[in-house]
């Protein structure tokens, strides 16, 4: 009898050795395998920048927005992953409530060398780390594709990667670590939620290009001299369009990877998935939600303008719309929330632009207004929601959600307004006139786009 | 609004969404079905518009 107890104890410890194994490699390859799904993203960021720049200027928008990705990667390495650990609790570097945050916890796992560079490279004891690190780079870039867009056609390719890394390693993950952490203090303190970051990566690189926007001036020709705005048609809006659908496919390993797999050391549950704050979350629920929210957001911007780039952005500002809540809102209220992101999309894009603002792909207004809309929708309907899986937890509130969307739209415009304003001082910023007006391929690539050409439109044949 | 008595995630044993065991989930799809009615209506009368527009 005795030995078969100990036969079944030791089978029972093999299961349970090998269900963890499972358990493991499961989660790691969750996190792995968002980051090409989030790469898809950046694929359609490139289509999508180079189909709405003129035939002159497609190739410079593709090299701009290919170096974007390959310089916040390398730096979000270098200071961004430590940003996120160290910066919480605010401006006093300390360690919040859970333990995993602050200055001393960040100098123990995010810098490249020392003692915590055993968690910043390949470490047969941790399968966590690199997967993370990878959906937070994915995530930092995706802040710079964001910015870039807005500022085709005119800018510097140097001065615009400085902006990508101060947006895609600095300034969002400040939003990240006090908006998305659960020792975060807008978390512990105001209680705001923004599972699918719409405020603290779409707001802040919304309004960064704002900022940005504000210094860099519009493109030669899109204004009138009574002010009035001229619409600057991009080369090839089918390509606009399919890296628009590209983008949309990208998000769902975006907001995959927002979710907290169960049943690991560093998991908030042994048995069910969590957002970031800790708080339950299914993959159900995204389903649901996010497909709900790119109809609604489609069939609202359709109302409007039966224009396909302003449909399929209105698929994005539908997802971002909804994005803060995507955990706990109800299907059919995901998309009348995206029906009407997707109405007011081109009307607010026209305000912009009537107050002198060249955004060229619509990014301030799908990303920036958009995502702040979002997060306070989520304040006036998920008011009383514990923001925390804790004891006394913070509840959502509408009040602590405009506090976010506040923050977050500072986080932004503040580093791009001050950034862009150097790198104009320095020289760095725009173009010069005639490089403009040659177009940037022929001043700095030394490819062709379309070397036969593009040919004209015929007349339609009858 | 949290559909739990308790603002408190152990006490959540089922649906999780906002105003759960309440009439509003099948008044937001009721409104959502409306809103898609809506606008195939006024889309087609916007299409309709455009085909006369091109006869003349």
């Amino acid at each position: 009898m005795e030995q078969l107890l100990a036969e079944l104890t030791a089978q029972v410890a093999a299961l349970e050795a090998s269900a963890g194994v499972t358990n493991t490699n499961f989660a790691e390859t969750f996190y792995y395998l968002s980051i090409p799904l989030m790469i898809i993203i950046h694929a359609g960021f490139l289509a999508y920048e180079m189909g709405s720049s003129r035939s002159k200027n497609v190739l410079s928008s593709g090299v701009k927005n290919i170096l974007a990705f390959a310089f916040v990667i390398p730096t979000f390495y270098f200071v961004g992953w430590w940003v996120y650990w160290g910066f919480p609790t605010g401006l006093t570097f300390s360690e919040g409530p859970m333990g995993i945050s602050g200055w001393a916890y960040a100098n123990s796992i995010a810098w490249g060398w020392g003692e915590s560079a055993a968690y910043m490279g390949p470490n047969i004891e941790d399968q966590a780390s690199g997967v993370f690190f990878g959906a937070f780079a994915m995530f930092a870039a995706t802040t710079a594709s964001i910015m870039s867009g807005a500022v085709i056609e005119r800018i510097q390719t140097v001065g615009f990667i400085i902006l990508a890394v101060v947006l895609g390693s600095f300034a969002w993950v400040v939003a990240a670590a006090w908006g998305w952490h659960a020792d975060g203090w807008l978390v512990t303190q105001w209680g705001v939620h923004d599972f699918g970051a719409a405020g603290l990566v779409h707001a802040v690189a919304g309004f960064f290009a704002l900022g940005v926007l504000m210094h860099l001036g519009p493109r030669i020709g899109k204004f009138n001299a009574d002010g009035t705005a001229n619409h600057i048609a991009g080369h090839n809006m089918p390509l606009t369009v399919v890296g628009l659908m590209l983008i949309i496919v990208g998000f769902w390993g975006f907001l995959m990877a927002c979710v907290i797999v169960p049943g690991e050391a560093w998991s908030w549950f042994a048995d069910k998935q969590s957002t970031i704050y800790g708080t339950p979350i299914t993959l159900s629920a995204l389903a649901f939600n996010i497909l709900m929210a790119i109809a609604g957001g489609i069939i609202g911007s359709w109302i409007w303008t039966k224009d396909p780039f302003w449909m399929m952005s209105g698929a994005l500002a539908g997802i971002i719309s909804t994005a803060s809540g995507l955990d706990i809102y109800y299907p059919a209220l995901a998309f009348i929330i995206a029906v009407s992101a997707g109405m007011i999309l081109k009307p607010a894009a026209t305000w912009l632009e009537n107050r002198g603002i060249d955004d060229a792909v619509g990014a301030v207004t799908v990303h920036g207004t958009i995502g702040l809309y979002g997060v306070v929708m989520l304040g006036i309907f998920g008011s009383g929601f514990p923001a925390l899986a804790i004891e006394n937890a913070p509840v959502i509130t509408l009040y602590g959600q405009i506090v976010g969307a506040l923050v977050f739209g500072l986080l932004g415009f503040v580093p791009g307004y001050i950034c862009a304003f150097i790198l104009k001082k320095l020289g760095m910023l725009r173009v010069p006139a005639a490089a403009e007006v040659a177009g940037l391929d022929t001043v700095k690539v030394p490819a062709q786009g379309y070397p036969e050409g593009i040919a004209p439109s015929g007349p339609a044949s009858s | 609004m949290f559909p739990y008595d308790k603002a408190d995630w152990s006490a959540v044993d089922g649906p999780m969404f906002m105003l759960a065991n309440t009439a509003w989930p099948g008044i937001f799809t009721a409104i959502a079905a409306v809103i898609c009615v809506w606008v195939l209506v006024a889309g087609n009368r916007s299409e309709q518009a455009q085909y006369e527009k091109a006869e003349k």
